[in-house]
């Protein structure tokens, strides 16, 4: 992850990410998607000074679906404390990270690589307690509410 | 002068399409023969670094797929491969990853690991980088 600062081209003393705006193709190096299955994908495309990381998580029925739009919502929309999160994820993928030259300027690459490994391991894990939560009361709910038809 | 540049790329592309069929023909035999191996090797050698068309680079992917799904054992593929041809399998290989289907993704991680093994980082960031000999 080799991040420099670079000062926009084309406007004066402007800064900005250029994976966001792909204006000069010199800038940017060739995008990698990594796909392990038809659900699951990796987009990763650098630039000069920033690089962004979609990420598809696998959903394998409607209710996961829900819970993970919900909750990545939830979590995209308090981006500003993860620092590195894209409030909006790229089309077509569930969650986006965007990494520039000042965040590799203030935290080291490594640990922020590691942080990036952990919140998605995270984001499995709770999404997968979520479902077995909902799946627990809705089968407390449902016996509770028959029991009175016994 | 841009016109007959356009002619000249126009030709190749003819040219270079006849070459990749031909190519295939050969790498159908020997995938027959059991020497995927050779198949492989068969099929990188020929990879058209300059054209832009991607015509010929979908029609040389093809051929480089079949080869790479024919193989069964990785370990003994990078015994035989010279290290020239590292770095246009790796961007192959980035190229299969990016299709999304399941066997291709399996075999091409397999590949990966043991390439990346064998290559180092070095090659993954060319892959990266290379923006003008793209697959």
């Amino acid at each position: 992850m080799c991040l420099q600062n670079f000062p926009c081209q084309e406007v004066e003393r402007h800064n900005k990410p250029e994976v966001e705006l792909k204006t000069s193709p010199e800038l940017l190096l060739n995008p990698v998607l990594i796909c392990r299955n038809e659900a699951e994908k990796c987009l990763i495309e650098t630039s000069i000074n920033s690089l962004r990381i979609s990420i598809k998580v696998k959903q394998a029925d409607e209710l996961e679906n829900i819970l993970t739009k919900k909750f990545l919502r939830f979590l995209s929309m308090r981006a500003e404390a993860f620092q590195v999160l894209r409030r909006k994820p790229v089309q077509g993928y569930d969650i986006s990270f965007l990494i520039t030259n000042y965040h590799c300027e203030d935290m080291q690459k490594n640990k922020l690589i590691d942080f990036i490994v952990q919140f998605m391991e995270d984001i499995d894990k709770e999404i997968s307690e979520l479902k077995m939560s909902v799946n627990t009361r809705g089968r407390l709910v449902a016996t509770e509410f028959l029991k009175q038809f016994i | 002068m841009a016109g007959s540049e356009g002619f000249v790329e126009a030709d190749n592309t003819e040219a270079i399409i006849i070459r990749i069929e031909q190519k295939s023909r050969k790498i159908e035999s020997l995938l027959r023969q059991f020497k995927p191996v050779e198949a492989l090797k068969m099929a990188l050698e020929g990879s058209p670094p300059k054209t832009k068309d991607e015509r010929c680079k979908s029609a040389n992917w093809i051929v480089v797929h079949r080869a790479i799904m024919a193989i069964k054992d990785v370990d003994g593929l990078f015994v035989s491969l010279d290290p020239e041809y590292y770095d246009i399998l790796m961007k192959y290989l980035y190229r299969g990853l990016s299709t999304g289907d399941r066997p291709t993704c399996d075999q091409c991680l397999r590949i990966h690991e043991k390439l990346t093994e064998k290559a180092g980082l070095g090659c993954i960031l060319r892959s990266l980088a290379d923006t003008v000999n793209t697959v």
